[in-house]
């Protein structure tokens, strides 16, 4: 019976694919059994490491690159833009963190275990989530299909790392009934402080994670299922070496309840509906800094609730998808300094005034078949943004008389087009998208950065972003090699960025003055990047990735966190059961660093990797060994975007055992 | 099945136990500061057939600046009585026989609206340091009554109402007391103090207590100049923006803003000048932000606490 079913959804996959939508097949999808298998075994893990950390697979794509505080929750920066610039979601949801400093961003509240895949958009592409300048980032959570043939399927995986100590136990389970569906994992993850290339332990770099979650999917008929979500994520004890403070506790829960109707025939194939809740709570904590001269609290809550709604359209040679988003966020974050007199008052202040955000926004994605090999595409997103804080006399001491409500359009336009002749693929984009300013930019009071050592200051009247944006790419592929090379270029008018007020004294004693965020007229971001891989022999194949951005403000001067000139190149050779990877990875000197924004020129480094790995059966058992080493020569270095220049971690022995049964 | 039941009983708990509290931030600022905005009877006088009531906030008077209220009632009916002028005269008498007053209005306004009789007293010290007696007068159908009374002048718990008196470059002596705000927010604030000055006498005094040997009066034209610190060490001289200096508006009060960038001790730093613009007393403060380092005070100040 139900085979008759899989072949609309079928249709619906294979279209999508040819539209080169990364698309995961869902859970409520009757899909066929070796695509399923796939989705199943298929785990976050990069060529080099097959057990690694969100944070660690982000880093292997090539228009990511991190701002690192410590070994713990790095910032992911898209296109060499900061996250603000971004939509960070998991499964659609929106999720903001509940720290000033960025000390959590979505990333760090999931695991790899949880994760299936991660689906990075690049400008104006995902604005189907909102709206957003630099794109999206979509953290996809495992799902396990209906009716699969073998009911329990699981996996477990530990390892060590000899640099910190790190010692992690990671499990997944799922049960798939014809009408039932569970998927459960959990994960602990242990690490000490790390030592970097000289062999230097670098203080409160120590962290502990924890995170579960489960997912249970009831078929309501054939065509209609429904699916609640839930995911808890704690992290206790991360030490943040670039900060002068660590993070006592963070903790998260995110929600979701969903319901999926498909439709064997009609425009409309397939509709999903959820509605989500998630709260996270982030405390920091200075009580192991006893050198600071002030002891101070700060403690962050962000809750966020909304409901995603998206469809899927297909009609002969026209696809679509329409998406739906609607959430409200509260942030609020405290802080509460001591005098050195503990028996006098504290002194108090909220650095996120109450701030809520609602945001509304209907996208789409259009998508035309012209011809066997060319494609357009045209998308566009309309959205509503309204600000509003609940203590906005805060915000009234630097902006006298802004009003405490602000309500923005958020209009978003992009198109493209893509042609495949032979082995050649080629693409070309345009796009255009307002953003509104994050709660910090707008309202943040006193946040303090650590790394120009400013207080910042937000601004609720700035002016929406606007994001004007060309795309391209060129590539070339047949069965034994490929080669693509891609370029972004981004004029952005109202560019948000701190600028130094010539008013007001710090409040953080650690600052040197105020900024305030304001708009630049303009500034442009450009991203190149080259991608190959070259197949020598069967059994041994290799991988290069260069990339290079270049960003200024209206003056011609450099915008910090640039990513230099960068190259990353591998080599794996496959024999029998034994598989042996090596890579090379590492930035040439940073040219054109921003002394303006507290940065200084950070020098060229290069690390080296080595990893091998034997799989084998045992009982039946798929069972992986892996063994390896990271900066296998122990190089010293920091990389551009190392807050405070900490240096990284030096010679790491990693150990990892991975069974799925 | 079992698994599903432990994993959800796991996050039920992880989820409800104890974490920390969001700080109400109405009851913050009440920990330290009081507001009373009711005023109560404070003192009554009995004299002949009539009962004179005075009126202060929360009933107390505090040391520091004091609005009153006087009404004069039938002993017998307790109606309100027509009185056509009322005189107020506070007076310290100290142990070792000094007799002063303070910045006070000694011809009471008549204000309709409330049918009172309006004043105000600026306790300079609180009952501890002496005795504090009113002396009154009020006219009723052309006929005068003088009365006295002894009061009670208590500690002024809220910090944000400070005083402070000072002899000036000019040899005068100075009253400065904040009058408001009560309760201070962390944002822009109204900041409204009296300023006062005491008129030595010109005359050999007459029968006690003659009025005019206890002379004081609004400053009209003077200038208080504001720079608003922390002084907490470790907020190393922090400031805020967008202060305005205190000027002369028509209640007679000066009237200026502070910003409160957050909650804790303040000092707010004054340089007082005169019409002329000619500096009465005050200094300058450092404006360097030091860490670890209290800030210097200029030598005219409040302090306030919220």
């Amino acid at each position: 019976m139900w085979k008759l079913f899989t072949i609309p959804v079928l249709c619906l996959g294979t279209v999508v694919h040819a539209q080169h939508i990364s698309r995961q097949p869902d859970s409520t999808h009757i899909l066929d059994e070796v695509n399923v298998n796939a989705v199943v075994n298929k785990q976050i893990e990069t060529e080099m490491k097959m057990a690694v950390s969100v944070d660690e697979f982000l880093a292997s794509s090539d228009n990511i690159s991190f701002i690192k505080r410590g070994a713990y929750a790095w910032e992911p920066l898209l296109n060499n833009m900061s996250t603000e610039r971004s939509t960070v979601t998991i499964d659609g949801m929106h999720i903001f963190g509940a720290c000033t400093d960025k000390m959590d961003p979505v990333t760090s509240y999931v695991e790899s275990n949880n994760l299936s895949t991660i689906d990075i958009k690049s400008g104006q592409e995902g604005s189907l989530h909102g709206a957003t300048v630099a794109g999206s980032m979509d953290l996809k959570r495992r799902t396990t299909p209906f009716g699969l043939r073998k009911k329990w399927n699981g996996a477990y995986q530990t390892g060590f790392e000899f640099n910190n100590q790190q010692f992690f136990n990671l499990g997944n389970v799922s049960y798939s009934g014809n009408k039932f569906v569970a998927d459960g994992s959990i994960s602990f993850r242990k690490a000490g402080n790390y030592t970097d290339g000289h062999h230097d332990e670098v203080r409160h770099s120590q962290y502990n994670k924890f995170n579960t979650s489960l997912a249970l999917a009831y078929k309501t008929s054939p065509l209609s299922s429904v699916r609640v979500d839930a995911l808890f994520d704690q992290a206790k004890d991360v030490g943040f070496p670039a900060l002068p403070m660590d993070l006592w506790l963070s903790r998260a829960i995110i929600t979701s309840a969903a319901y999926k109707q498909l439709f064997e025939e009609g425009l409309v194939r397939a509709w999903d509906t959820k509605v989500y809740f998630n709260a996270i709570e982030h405390y920091m904590d200075d009580t192991q800094r006893p050198e600071n001269l002030v002891h101070m609290d700060m403690p962050g809550w962000s809750t966020t609730y909304g409901l995603v709604s998206k469809a899927n359209l297909k009609k002969d040679n026209y696809g679509a998808e329409i998406q739906l988003n609607a959430y409200n966020n509260l942030s609020i974050a405290e802080m509460r300094m001591y005098p050195q007199d503990r028996s006098k008052r504290t002194m108090f202040a909220y650095s996120w005034p109450w701030v809520t955000t609602r945001f509304a926004g209907l996208s789409m994605n259009n998508f035309w078949d012209i011809s066997e090999r060319s494609q357009i595409n045209l998308g566009g997103s309309l959205g509503l943004n309204y600000n509003r804080s609940k203590y906005v006399e805060f915000n009234w001491i630097f902006h006298p008389g802004t009003p405490s409500e602000k309500t923005r359009v958020l209009p978003s336009l992009h198109a493209g087009y893509q042609l495949d002749i032979q082995s050649f693929h080629f693409s070309g984009g345009l796009g255009y998208g307002h953003r509104a300013p994050s709660v910090s930019e707008g309202y943040g009071y006193y946040i303090y950065n650590s790394f120009d050592r400013y207080d910042y200051i937000g601004n609720p009247d700035l002016k929406n972003e606007i994001s004007y944006e060309a795309n391209a790419s060129a590539g070339f592929k047949n069965d034994r090699m490929g080669i693509t090379a891609k370029v972004n270029y981004f004029y952005i008018q109202n560019y948000i960025i701190g600028r130094i007020l010539s008013l007001g004294s710090p409040m953080n004693y650690q600052s040197v003055g105020v900024k305030g965020y304001t708009s630049l007229d303009h500034a442009q971001v450009f991203n190149i990047s080259l991608n190959a891989h070259y197949h020598i022999f069967k059994q041994l194949h290799g991988e290069g990735m260069l990339t290079y951005a270049r960003a200024t403000d209206d003056q011609g001067g450099n915008l910090p966190f640039i990513r230099p000139l960068s190259y990353q190149a591998s080599l794996h050779f496959m024999h029998k059961q034994f598989g042996f990877q090596t890579s090379l990875n590492g930035d040439f000197t940073q040219i054109n660093y921003s002394p303006a924004y507290g940065e200084d020129q950070t020098p060229a480094y290069t690390v080296w990797n080595v990893s091998a790995d034997y799989t084998f059966n045992f009982k039946k058992v798929k069972t992986v060994v892996q063994v390896g080493a990271e900066n296998l020569l122990n190089a010293y270095y920091s990389t551009y975007a190392d807050w405070g220049n900490i240096p990284r971690m030096g010679r790491n022995i990693f150990t990892s055992l991975k069974i799925n049964f | 099945m079992e698994k599903v039941i432990f994993f959800l009983v796991v996050m039920c708990f992880a989820v409800l136990s104890c974490t920390k509290d969001k700080t109400d931030y109405e009851a913050e600022i009440d920990t330290v500061v009081t507001e009373h905005y009711e005023f109560k009877e404070a003192i009554v006088v009995h004299t002949r057939a009539f009962d004179i009531h005075i009126e202060a906030l929360n009933g107390t008077f505090y040391k520091g600046y004091n609005e009153i209220r006087l009404k004069v009632t039938d002993a017998q009916t307790r109606e309100n009585i027509q009185v056509t002028a009322a005189t107020f005269l506070p007076i310290l008498a100290k142990a070792d026989g000094s007799k002063n007053s303070c910045p006070h209005r000694y011809d009471l306004v008549y204000r309709e609206e409330g049918n009172y009789f309006s004043g105000y007293a600026v306790f300079t010290d609180e009952s501890s340091q002496g005795n504090w007696q009113i002396y009154l007068s009020f006219t009723i159908d052309g006929e005068q009554y003088s009365a006295t009374h002894g009061i009670t002048v208590e500690k002024q718990p809220n910090k944000n109402l400070n005083m402070t008196a000072f002899t000036g470059k000019d040899d005068e002596q100075y009253f400065i007391a904040l009058i408001s705000p009560q309760k201070p927010k962390i944002a822009e604030n109204d900041l409204v103090a009296g300023i006062y000055r005491y008129h030595k006498p010109t005359q050999p005094a007459g029968t006690f207590p003659d009025p005019a040997q206890f002379s004081y009066s609004e400053v009209s034209g003077y200038t208080l100049q504001l720079d608003p610190r922390m002084p907490e060490p470790s907020m190393g001289n922090h400031s805020s923006i967008n202060n305005k200096d205190l000027i002369q508006e028509d209640d007679g009060l000066y009237h200026g803003v502070v910003n409160y960038t957050m909650t804790g001790n303040w000092t707010l730093n004054f340089i007082l000048l005169n019409q002329k613009g000619k500096i009465v007393k005050g200094t300058e403060v450092p404006t360097d932000f030091t860490p670890g380092v209290e800030g210097a005070k200029s030598e005219l100040y409040i302090d306030i606490l919220f």
